[in-house]
This record gives C-alpha cells, sequence and structure tokens, in this order.
C-alpha cells in the first residue's frame, strides 16, 4: 500500500512540477473562453463599415434602403454601416470598383426598381463571406421589399410597421417534471462543453499514462520497480497519479472559469458582450447533479482508457511505435466524441441511448445525454454499472499486457500474441 | 551461517521454444561475494531475473535468506543494479533516490537523510537537486549505484556489475563492494570480465547455455581446474617458441600470442626444458614463471573458444 502511495505522489509531484502543466492550466480556460468568445466576436464582424448604395430606381426606394442600412444595429447595438447613396450613372460602378480595390470602400449595393417585383439585388466587396453584412443587408432588404409590396397594394404603412413584430421564442428545458430557467441554448452548450473536456482531458491525460509507462520500460527503470513491487500495483499507482493531476487541473480550470464567467461582460468587447440574445453560446447553469455525473463519467472514462494506454505503452519500445499503437484506443474515443452532435439534436434517439450504454462510448454520450435532456436516473445507473463492470474486465486484460509489455523489448507483439499473455496466468 | 542467503534448486526458464536457463542449482553462502560468470547469452541475466522474481522460473525454486517467498517478498533486504542502468530522466537526483527507497520500503524521511550522506559520500552532494539528465553518465552511475545500497541490503544483486563503468566508478564500486562484504553483507555479481572477477570474488559460478560448468571458491575451482601453469613473457625474439610449445610430451595446451604465453604443463614434464629449449632456440625472455591458471584460461577452456569469441569485449578478443 505504501508503494502504491510512492507511485501516485511521485505521478503527481513529477506532473505537476513540469511547465506543461501550468501551461495547460493557464491556457485551458483561454481556449475555453475562445470557444464562448470567438462566434461572438467573428460575427460582430468587427467596425463600422463604409458602403455606397448605388441607387438606380425611382420612387425613393433607394433613399429608404440607405437610410435604413445607416440605422441598422446588431443584436449588440453596434452600427453596422456608414451607408452613402449615390445616383446610377454611367462609369459610377467602375469608380467605386477602384475605391473598393484601394480599401477606402468596404463595397457596394446595386438596386433597380427590379428590386421590388424580383426581390434581386447586387452586393459587390472586398468581403463577402462578412456574415454580419450580409445578413444586415438581406434582412433590411426583404424588409423593405415586403413593406413596398403591401404599400403598393395599398395597405397603411402604419399597419405595416405594427404587423412586422418580431416573435421570441422562448425554450426551456424540463427536467423532473418541470420546466427549468435553463434553455435550450443553454442546454446545448453545456452538452458541447461537457463532450469537449471530456473527450480533451481523456485523451490527454490517457496519453500521459501511455508515456509515463513508456517512459519507465525504455530507460529500464521498470525492472527495478518490478523486482519490489508488483506490476499491477505499479500500474494502479500510475492510473491514481495521473487521474489526480487530471482532478487538480480541473479543479483549477472550474476557479478560472468561475472568475471569467463573472466577468464575461467586461471581457466580451468592453460590456457590451453580456446580454446577446440571439446568441448560439451562453453560459449554462451548472446544477449539483450535472457536475456529479460529469465526475463520475469522466473519473470512469479517464480509467476505463487509461488502462488501455497503459497497455498500448506496455507493448511499445518507443514513442513512435506508440503513436502508431494508441491509435485505434483513441479512434475508439472519436467516434463517441463526433456522435455528439446527433446525440445532442436528440438525445433519446436509440442511437443516443446505445452509445450511452457502450461502456467505451459511455463516458462522453452520457453525460451528453444528460445535459441535453431530462433523463431518468435509472438510465444513468444502468449506465455507470455496465462502465465499471467494464472497467474492471478492461483492466484486468490491461494488467496483463502490461505486465509482460513493460519487461520485453524488441518488435511489438502480434494481436495473437497478446491474447497468450492475456490467457498465461 | 546456517542457512544461505540464495539457493536455487534446478531452476529452468524458457523462452519461445529455447531453454535460457536449464536445471541450474546453486548456492550462495553468507558473507561472500559470489561471482556468476558466463558469455553473454549464457542466462546470468535470466537467472538474476528469476532471483529478483522479474521473471517466475518454469521448474525449480528459489530460496532467499532460507525463507520462503519471492524476491519481491523479500525486495527490502535486497538491492538490484540491472544490466540495463536507467534513471528517470527528469526527476531530481535526490527525488529519484528517494522514490527508489521507498520501493524498497524505506520511510521517506530515512530515505532522504540516507541519499544526501551517499550523495556527500560520493562527491555528488552539489547535484542534488539537479535533473538526472544534467548529470554526465559517470555520476548517473554513482546514483544508479547508491540507489542499489541506500536501504542497506543484506544481499546485493549486480547484474553486468562493470558494464560501461568508467575506471574511476569502477575502483569506486569495487571498494564499496569489498566494504560491504566486510560489514557482513552479501554480494552476487555476475559479469563476463574474468580479470574483474579473480580479483572480487571469493566464489565464482561459471554457467554457459543455460547450465553450470564450474561452482566453487575460487582457489578451488583454480587448484581442480589448474594443472601446472607457465607463464611466459616474451622479450623481443621469440626463437623457436612455437614449435617447442607444440610439443605434446612438454605441453598439453598453450594460449599463446605475440609477446605472451600462458601454457598447461603435460604431466611429468619439467619447466626447466622447456626453459632450456626456450633460451638455445634464440628467445628472449622477460618472465618465465609457473603460477595458477587466470580465471580466464579456466573460462575458456570450460566454454570452449568459439563461445568466448562471441562474447568477450574486443579488447579481450584482441589478446586471444
Amino acid at each position: 500500500m505504501g508503494k502504491i502511495l510512492a507511485v501516485v505522489r511521485r505521478e503527481f509531484v513529477e506532473r505537476v512540477r513540469r511547465k506543461w502543466f501550468w501551461v495547460m492550466a493557464l491556457l485551458g480556460p483561454v481556449f475555453f473562453g475562445a470557444i464562448i468568445f470567438l462566434p461572438s466576436l467573428m460575427m460582430r464582424g468587427g467596425g463600422l463599415k463604409d458602403i455606397v448604395v448605388v441607387d438606380g430606381t425611382t420612387k425613393g426606394l433607394g433613399e429608404r434602403v440607405t437610410a435604413a442600412l445607416d440605422r441598422a444595429v446588431t443584436p449588440d447595438s453596434h452600427r453596422v454601416f456608414h451607408a452613402v447613396r449615390v445616383p446610377a450613372g454611367d462609369r459610377v460602378i467602375d469608380s467605386l470598383t477602384a475605391e473598393v480595390e484601394a480599401k477606402r470602400l468596404e463595397g457596394f449595393l446595386i438596386l433597380t426598381d427590379a428590386l421590388v417585383d424580383s426581390g434581386r439585388a447586387d452586393y459587390q466587396a472586398s468581403n463577402v463571406s462578412s456574415f454580419t453584412a450580409i445578413e444586415t443587408i438581406e434582412r433590411n432588404l426583404t424588409q423593405i421589399v415586403f413593406a413596398t409590396r403591401l404599400e403598393r397594394e395599398g395597405v397603411n404603412p402604419t399597419l405595416v410597421t405594427r404587423a412586422r413584430l418580431p416573435v421570441a421564442l422562448g425554450t426551456q428545458k424540463i427536467a423532473g417534471g418541470r420546466a427549468t430557467k435553463e434553455s435550450a441554448a443553454q442546454s446545448f452548450s453545456l452538452a458541447y462543453f461537457m463532450a469537449i473536456i471530456l473527450y480533451t482531458a481523456i485523451l490527454i491525460y490517457g496519453i500521459n499514462v501511455m508515456s509515463s509507462v513508456l517512459e519507465e520500460k525504455t530507460t529500464r527503470i521498470v525492472e527495478v520497480l518490478v523486482s519490489s513491487l508488483r506490476p499491477f500495483q505499479l500500474m494502479l499507482g500510475k492510473l491514481i497519479g495521473v487521474g489526480a493531476v487530471s482532478i487538480f487541473q480541473f479543479l483549477i480550470w472550474a476557479v478560472s472559469a468561475r472568475y471569467l464567467i463573472s466577468t464575461r461582460g467586461h471581457l466580451g468587447g468592453g460590456g457590451r458582450g453580456g446580454g446577446d440574445a440571439g446568441q448560439v453560446f451562453q453560459i449554462p447553469h451548472v446544477t449539483l447533479a450535472t457536475t456529479a455525473v460529469f465526475v463520475a463519467y469522466f473519473l470512469g472514462g479517464f480509467f476505463l482508457y487509461s488502462a488501455m494506454f497503459a497497455a498500448v505503452g506496455a507493448i511499445s519500445s518507443n514513442e513512435q511505435e506508440a503513436r502508431q499503437a494508441q491509435q485505434p484506443v483513441s479512434v475508439l474515443l472519436m467516434v463517441s466524441f463526433f456522435a455528439m452532435f446527433a446525440m445532442i439534436n436528440d438525445p433519446n434517439s436509440p442511437l443516443a441511448v446505445t452509445l450511452s450504454l457502450i461502456p467505451f462510448s459511455a463516458p462522453i454520450a452520457m453525460p451528453v445525454r444528460w445535459a441535453a435532456g431530462n433523463l431518468p436516473v435509472s438510465e444513468v445507473a444502468l449506465s455507470l454499472a455496465i462502465l465499471l463492470a467494464a472497467i474492471v474486465a478492461v483492466t484486468w486484460v490491461a494488467a496483463r499486457i502490461y505486465r509482460v509489455g513493460i519487461l520485453m523489448t524488441g518488435k511489438r507483439p502480434n494481436i495473437k500474441e497478446l491474447v497468450r499473455w492475456v490467457r498465461a496466468a | 551461517m546456517a542457512a544461505p542467503v540464495l539457493a536455487l534448486d534446478r531452476v529452468t526458464k524458457r523462452f519461445a521454444g529455447h531453454t535460457a536457463v536449464d536445471a541450474l542449482s546453486l548456492t550462495v553462502p553468507h558473507g561472500v561475494i559470489y561471482g556468476l560468470l558466463g558469455p553473454n547469452g549464457a542466462g546470468k541475466s535470466t537467472t538474476i531475473r528469476m532471483i529478483m522474481n522479474i521473471y517466475v522460473p518454469d521448474e525449480g525454486t528459489v530460496r532467499l535468506f532460507g525463507e520462503g517467498g519471492t524476491g519481491r517478498d523479500h525486495s527490502p533486504r535486497i538491492g538490484y543494479l540491472p544490466e540495463e542502468r536507467g534513471l528517470y530522466p527528469k526527476m531530481r537526483v535526490l527525488d529519484v533516490l528517494v522514490f527508489l527507497a521507498e520501493m524498497k520500503g524505506m520511510d521517506r524521511r530515512a530515505a532522504r537523510a540516507k541519499a544526501l550522506e551517499w550523495l556527500d559520500r560520493l562527491g555528488l552532494a552539489d547535484w542534488r537537486l539537479r535533473k538526472v539528465n544534467e548529470l554526465s553518465k559517470g555520476m548517473q552511475q554513482k546514483v544508479q549505484f547508491i540507489s542499489t545500497l541506500l536501504h542497506e541490503p543484506d544481499l546485493l544483486v549486480m547484474d553486468e556489475a562493470f558494464s560501461g563503468l568508467d575506471p574511476v566508478n569502477a575502483q569506486v564500486l569495487k571498494e564499496t563492494v569489498l566494504d560491504l562484504r566486510g560489514r557482513g553483507k552479501t554480494i552476487l555479481l555476475s559479469t563476463h570480465i574474468m580479470e574483474q572477477a579473480e580479483k572480487l570474488c571469493d566464489h565464482v559460478c561459471i554457467i554457459a547455455r543455460g547450465r553450470m560448468l564450474v561452482d566453487g571458491g575460487l582457489a578451488d575451482v583454480k587448484r581442480t581446474h589448474g594443472g601446472r601453469h607457465l607463464l611466459v613473457n616474451f622479450d623481443g625474439g621469440r626463437g623457436d617458441a612455437d614449435r617447442i610449445f607444440a610439443d605434446p610430451r612438454l605441453v598439453t595446451k598453450s594460449d599463446s600470442s605475440g609477446q605472451y604465453a600462458e601454457l598447461e604443463l603435460a604431466p611429468g614434464a619439467d619447466a626447466q626444458e622447456i626453459l632450456k629449449a626456450l633460451v638455445s632456440s634464440g628467445a628472449r625472455l622477460s618472465r618465465f614463471e609457473l603460477a595458477e591458471p587466470s580465471l580466464n584460461k579456466i573460462f575458456i577452456d570450460l566454454v570452449g573458444p568459439e563461445a568466448v569469441t562471441a562474447a568477450a569485449h574486443p579488447e579481450e578478443r584482441a589478446r586471444g
């Protein structure tokens, strides 16, 4: 017992002492912060854009469009355009093209009377992939065309304005038989983040276990160790030690995430980021039960995969071999990660239910389903029980491969040899 | 002491069809330096790994300190220096030593104090907080050596004890081993460098192809396998040495090359006759000595020249 503890302590202390641990501890929140803020930053598209409306219309349509674009704001109250109207004429397009080329102008919109009938207009700009710009122009043109058509049919303009009142659909998740305050967007964000963190952490720390096994094997220090404690004790100490490092890392992240969320308003672009109702990513409300599910499945997934990674490290004799040999294990994990998108959409589909029961995909699938939908506790319990049984079985097999593998040198064993190792008493 | 420190009884280990160790029995008495000698591939490392419980013998038993239990059970009383050396390259020297002592069941604080004491003794005190990979090879060897001794084992097992050691460290190792024996500890070392074994060991066991060829006290082995030996050094001319050494009435075995020859006299032959013949054939001699055979000679006679050629270090091969 004392020896296992010494192995645990060594794994923990040596890892936490290294630079990369603190790099991860600091970069983790930056990375997750980027996931939170980047979409809103990208959608904002940065700054006021100068555009020109080339007006080939009659009856004041051009003036109306120009005024609307000039007024248009993003959901977080930024003006999008500084719009100027220019009457259509010879060579106007050419000179405007030159202006865009010279970066003095973002782009120009060409309007003709055909707009109202065919709904067609052209926008030429240096950057036609600016989501905000395109979306703003389309939205405003649609509204103006819509209003103009109705007015042409004799409908009162005031009535048109009133009829255009937008609908905001409020979504609430039902959990435990009642609606929660959590919105669909929040559920989605939560499921998405949990999947990313689980996937990344299980992979990173699993590979940590693998490197640790490999280091002891390549330096041959393992011979001294195995003459003092049983290989299984050594492997167990490693798993617990690296697992403890990961939990410590999570604690650091959790503390910094709290800080980040509490200051999100300031970080998200000068105090305006806080209340953008239209955004996909929202900070979810994380309950105690959700935390428990997350931690349980992280630990389950970590032990399951790390035992496999330990066996992979044991059968490899250098980094290169290990990188190759670990691919099947990583792919197994990756599959459950990518299945997440389907599961968020429909957490109770047969696929999602199956994946959350299979122990190899459950560590990601179950927390995702938990976050996305309303799950009976019995289903979680069943999945955890299966996962636990799988951990015992996989660790048993991995330990047998590990025991023989760490003392082997030379070529990597094939599947047949591995089976023999596992069978050997 | 009544019970031997280590007793192997018909221990056998096979790997994928080939037998690495074949029904090997040996007994290591208390308080000796015991040399396990043999060419590479003789089964020395496999034998040692079975003693250390790294391998489990297919047949036979290993008994330590006259008690039951495996090498792992007794590991606090055993220090082990494996053939292939290695430490955690990114750990601090002191931390590695404390960790490895903990693996031997030592208390952290005691291990730390002991480690500092040893580092000081071997001139590494200033390096205690450096990482292992910042140390020179020679210093790493010392650290590894400390790690096998730190917990004051009763039995020290060293596989290829001298391989890769620079002369300074080889000397440190030798002195420490002799000091340990002086304090009643037992040392089992394997080597294929006979000169070192001859200088250190009280007791030798020569194995080849997994089987024991000779076992006993160094003096006994020399006596029984010796015969009368003649050492000859030439000083320039060899005269008719080759013809004289080939005379079966005088010499039964000769190992001669260049300026040096080791001869085994034929029964009833007179060394003086050889001396007379050499001098009158014009050979110039700087040494002519009746002696015990060297361990190397016994080893070569027993193991066979082909095995030695395959096994020996280049410098030994050059000598013949």
